[in-house]
């Protein structure tokens, strides 16, 4: 008995005397003069105003940004309801429906330049706009025309309109694009990561060569369903990668987005005084490649200039194709020919007063140009006979190389496409035609028929739910360094981020694309991997309701919003794997602008929105 | 030779018989698991170096192993020689009362049963209700290492310090005065202040009160009810105690962290302190957005328990009305709710709680239908069974000769006597409910993900399992404890209810 009673009067004691030193909540945070610390959640200095309803609305795979955001706004005087979807469709569906106050938006710019960050989205009519701003578009417009020195200036101003003024969007950050590679099996050299295109594979190659023709390259992609592989047709996630490798383009973009014609259709490229026309000069060493039997093979039908000619008409026009998704990257595509005067040619001054366009085409050509054909038969760079196709835009516009660089300018064949779309697109029945690179096409089972035509290094052979079979085109480059090294490339369609990991770890995929931040300890503590990472043009923000929320038309509410978020916190929480941004051009060009948290000012916006209602 | 092996069988039944033998083998077993336990953890394999704090833990439980062993010697050569246990033997249970400190529930049970010579069910729930309270108190205690506690954390403790007092007292004052089913009337004064203390929702400390008010109220009438028989073998099964032990003490704690513990620390995002490993400040370490998971999985403890009790309890109540009904009238009616139902059971569980969830949203109140309706059917089946058999028993036939209504005879008479099987069923299924609102949680169709909830926990930390795994690891044992402590606090009520058991 007494045991037991000295026990609990020592319990008590220890108790009371460490009572009498105890820091409670509310005495800790008046101690501490800054109420953002992290230290101290500043719950009381929004204690007088009753907290202001926010619906935030986003997918469970961002579900780390929605609880950084959920907790800022919180912490800001908010009261904050999440609306997580579990995938895009339903995501979309809420969006389209208004469902929100603030959606959690991102954007890449494939394209690699900073017109493509803002035209679709933010000028009135874009294809995923929904602002209507008279000085933004006037803006955008503007910057467009302007040269890189020039646009600085344009694009700052552009940011101060959208994020500062108007506050219609509130930046979060920019990712990391990161790649994990198997250094085991493959060259960890040859697989290129780049800040804009997609993976390339004709340069993937393994440490054992002697595997080329027998082992094929397992990568891995989130999607199994592909969009269509009619390269203007589709614009995500699902087909990028793939059709990138399938159709070859007129350019191409650096590691660094810079626009090269190394390892395109063009042997030189050049930009004619006045920056309204553009020359390429065509190679002659790629074929299309077909399925026949599952097996690739050289059709023997070249990749010309009538080809060029017919893809880039048939991807600026909206009307070419039923569920058409690029045409507003190539609005700026006046015409395109095959460009046949070579005396012409000599006289054209160059951009920038270096000289003439056939000067710049001929730079490094083992033969000089002696005849320009407009039959792609006729082509013959050995003996000096080249192709030439010329390009005019609606205005000066030296962006549009960038997007002559995306995969939706990749080249289709003139002859395959037209004999598969033989329907009217204005009748288009989804029921019945089969447009060319609609994925049944390819998938195994009672609908395959393969019809597809690549330009590019690979052709896709067929796919099921597991994976798909990407084959080595037979007469792309032969010969040359451009050549793709392995003969065969898996594609496993593996949806879940971990399950992708795992499979790289275990050896089953070869590369991985795209690791997620809270993934690098894992891929650096593994002696058989190398992580590879370099900023990319991936933006992530907030978008405000324009249409029927509160939100819409008052801009002290979206102030609020937009001054708490604090992007240090987002940093440290993604262990500085994200860098920090301020509209979608952040990544492409350095505006000098900073969005900084400030919560005097939200308390100051959030009184301005309650005094008005 | 035959002497010796019926002597050898007779002192094996004498240990057998001897509860403070068997509880006192039970507890060393016990002890012994976390000390090696704690041995295991103590070192730590990457750096070569021994913890020290998790080392001294490790050598007290380890020192009061080693006593518990020595004390079972001692009480089986007691009982083999003497045929009772020694007053000193007993006495040595107080020291073992020690381990208290170390928080060692097995050895505590044990030595709280070994110093009473003649036990009622009172004096054994007055023990576990001081456990539980005492429990409390020391999880929330370790805020005291926190930077800040919340503002009532002082009030709280006080208060909760006191009850903790008075129920030292109830032990004291149930060892003394309650004998074997004889309470003294004056002990109402006890009674009520404890049902009072109930309010932190110390579960031993209701059923106690109400069960000395009972006997208080019945003390002038010799029968025996069944139920005290069920209550004494209850309360003499040591694993269905300490299963009930932990659960007492998870309801207790959700309610007693509305007061001691700050819901901010598991709520509000911490960026300087993220992915922190466990020290004092934060036992179990801090998750990837700086949020502290002991917190984190206290504040967990109500949604889990409050999702997986209702989720028993809706369909423990609807499936056996309509089983009851179905069993008693028969015929149409049977074979109408009976082939509904077999509609409803033909649907996975799981997959109907998805598309429920997936249909009106995820929240707690959808969470709670779309895990009922699934279960419905099992309850009816089990209902129904029971009902078809007792229906059949005389005093079935008594109460309509005469003249009870059939709603009468249904709830007053049949279900009564069929509800112990439903009983042990939904002890048993709510650990299942547990680990299904876990599931939901985790497949990302449960709570809000930032809401503290054990399988949102769990999903949380399972990204984090090569690189911190105690994320995952804590959460994970959190929801064994607790479906084992249904499973167990069920196979003994299931043991308790069983009259073959006598």
């Amino acid at each position: 008995m007494k045991t037991r009673s000295t026990l609990a009067l020592l319990l008590t004691l220890v108790l009371i005397l460490s009572g009498c030193s105890v820091a409670t909540k509310s005495n800790t945070a008046s101690s501490t003069t800054e109420p953002a610390s992290s230290e101290a959640p500043a719950g009381d200095n929004t204690a007088t105003t009753a907290p202001v309803g926010i619906e935030v609305l986003g997918m469970s795979n961002n579900e780390s940004d929605l609880n950084i955001v959920r907790d800022q706004l919180t912490k800001n005087g908010f009261n904050v309801k999440l609306n997580i979807q579990p995938d895009y469709a339903s995501f979309k569906a809420q969006e389209d429906a208004g469902n929100y106050d603030v959606s959690m938006s991102s954007w890449t710019t494939v394209t690699g330049n900073p017109d493509y960050a803002v035209r679709s989205l933010f000028k009135t009519g874009g294809d995923y706009s929904i602002q209507s701003d008279p000085e933004l578009d006037a803006l955008i417009d503007k910057a467009a025309t302007q040269t890189p020195e020039e646009y600085t200036q344009t694009y700052k101003e552009l940011e101060q309109r959208l994020v500062f003024d108007e506050a219609r969007i509130a930046p979060l950050y920019i990712s990391l694009k990161s790649q994990a590679v198997n250094k085991e099996i493959l060259k960890p050299d040859s697989v290129r990561l780049s800040k804009s295109r997609a993976l390339a594979w004709e340069d993937i190659d393994f440490n054992d060569t002697a595997k080329r023709a027998t082992q094929p390259l397992i990568l891995a992609q989130a999607a199994s369903n592909l969009t269509s592989l009619d390269p203007i047709k589709g614009n995500d996630g699902s087909i990028n990668q793939l059709n990138t490798n399938m159709y070859v383009r007129l350019v191409n973009l650096t590691d660094d987005d810079k626009i090269t014609s190394e390892a395109s259709l063009s042997r030189n490229y050049s930009i004619a005084d006045g920056n309204q026309d553009y020359y390429f000069i065509l190679r002659d060493d790629i074929n299309f490649a077909k399925i026949e039997n599952k097996k690739a093979v050289d059709t023997g039908e070249r990749v010309g200039g009538d080809d060029v000619v017919f893809s880039l008409e048939r991807a600026k026009n909206k009307d070419s194709v039923p569920d058409h998704r690029t045409y507003s990257l190539h609005e700026h595509i006046k015409t395109a020919e095959v460009f046949t005067d070579l005396n012409a040619l000599g006289s054209i001054q160059q951009a920038g007063g270096k000289g003439t366009v056939k000067e710049a085409l001929e730079q490094g050509l083992e033969a000089p140009i002696s005849e320009l054909v407009a039959d792609k038969k006729q082509a013959n760079n050995k003996q000096g006979k080249y192709q030439v196709v010329k390009l005019t835009t609606t205005e000066p516009f030296p962006q549009v190389l960038n997007y002559l660089a995306h995969q939706s300018a990749g080249i289709v064949s003139k002859k395959q496409v037209e004999s598969i779309n033989t329907y009217d697109v204005a009748k288009f029945d989804v029921n019945k035609d089969i447009p060319y690179g609609d994925q049944n096409t390819v998938t195994e089972g009672d609908k395959y028929n393969n019809t597809l035509y690549a330009s590019g290094p690979y052709i896709l052979s067929y796919k099921n739910d597991y994976e798909g079979i990407f084959l080595k085109n037979p007469g792309y480059q032969k010969g040359t360094d451009n050549e793709a090294h392995i003969n065969q490339v898996n594609v496993r369609f593996i949806a879940d981020a971990d399950s992708t990991l795992s499979a790289l770890r275990s050896g089953e995929i070869y590369v991985y694309y795209g690791v997620p931040e809270t993934k690098y300890e894992v891929v650096e503590g593994d002696s058989k991997l190398q992580l590879k990472s370099i900023p990319s043009n991936a933006v992530s923000y907030l978008l405000f309701n324009t249409k029927n929320r509160d939100i819409a038309g008052n801009l002290d509410l979206r102030k609020a919003v937009l001054y708490s978020i604090n992007q240090d916190e987002i940093l440290a929480f993604y262990k500085n794997n994200k860098l920090k941004a301020v509209s979608t051009v952040s990544p492409l060009v350095d505006t000098g602008n900073e969005l900084k948290a400030d919560p005097a000012k939200v308390k100051e916006f959030l009184g301005l929105y309650q005094a008005s209602k | 030779m035959v002497n010796a092996s019926a002597a050898r069988r007779e002192t094996q039944l004498k240990l057998k018989t001897s509860q403070e033998y068997r509880q006192a083998g039970f507890a060393w077993v016990g002890s012994l698991i976390v000390t090696l336990a704690l041995l295991l953890s103590s070192y730590d394999w990457e750096t070569q170096a021994i913890k020290p704090y998790v080392w001294v833990a490790c050598c007290l439980y380890g020192a009061f192993t080693l006593l518990q062993v020595l004390l079972t010697l001692l009480i089986r050569r007691d009982i083999m020689v003497r045929g009772e246990i020694h007053g000193v033997t007993r006495a040595l249970g107080y020291i073992q009362i020690l381990s208290l400190v170390t928080g060692n529930v097995f050895l505590v049970t044990a030595a709280f049963q070994l110093i009473r010579k003649r036990k009622s069910p009172e004096y054994t729930l007055a023990v576990y209700t001081l456990l539980t309270q005492i429990a409390v108190i020391a999880v929330s205690a370790i805020n005291l290492y926190k930077p800040y506690v919340a503002d009532t954390f002082l009030t709280g403790m006080f208060i909760l310090l006191a009850v903790a007092a008075f129920h030292l007292l109830v032990v004291v004052l149930t060892a003394k005065f309650v004998r074997r089913r004889q309470v003294p009337r004056r002990l109402v004064w006890v009674a009520y202040p404890l049902l009072l203390t109930s309010l932190t929702g110390n579960l031993f400390a209701l059923a106690l009160g109400i069960i000395l008010l009972v006997r208080i109220r019945n003390r002038d009438n010799p029968a025996v009810a069944g139920w005290e028989d069920v209550l004494e073998r209850l309360t003499r099964n040591t694993t269905a105690m300490l299963g009930l032990l932990f659960i007492a003490f998870l309801f207790s704690v959700s309610v007693c962290s509305y007061v001691t513990f700050d819901y901010g620390m598991a709520v509000d995002n911490n960026y300087s302190l993220i992915l922190q490993p466990p020290s004092l400040a934060y036992p179990l370490g801090t998750d990837n957005f700086g949020r502290c998971l002991f917190t984190r999985i206290i504040f967990g403890a109500r949604i889990s328990l409050i999702v997986g009790v209702m989720s028993t309890v809706l369909p423990l109540l609807l499936g056996g009305t309509l089983g009851a009904i179905s069993g008693y009238y028969g015929r149409y009616t049977d074979n109408i709710i009976m082939r509904a139902l077999d509609v409803l059971y033909a649907i996975p569980g799981i997959l109907l709680a998805i598309a429920i969830i997936a249909a009106f949203g995820a929240n707690t109140v959808n969470l709670i239908l779309a895990l009922s309706v699934g279960a419905i059917p099992t309850y009816a089946r089990t209902m129904r069974a029971n009902v078809l058999q007792v229906s059949t028993y005389e005093f079935v036939d008594a109460a309509r000769a005469f003249g009870s209504s059939n709603a009468a005879i249904i709830f007053k008479h049949i279900v009564p006597n069929s509800l112990a099987p439903m009983i042990v069923k939904s002890t048993l299924t709510i650990g299942g409910a547990v680990i299904s609102t876990s599931s939901l949680s985790f497949l990302g169709l449960g709570i809000e993900p930032h809401i503290p909830e054990w399988g949102n926990i769990l999903k949380l930390g399972s990204t984090y399992l090569e690189t911190n795994s105690y994320l995952a690891i804590f959460p994970g044992l959190a929801i064994i404890a607790l479906v084992l402590s249904f499973n167990f606090l069920g196979d003994g009520l299931r043991d308790a209810l069983d009259p073959k058991m006598e």
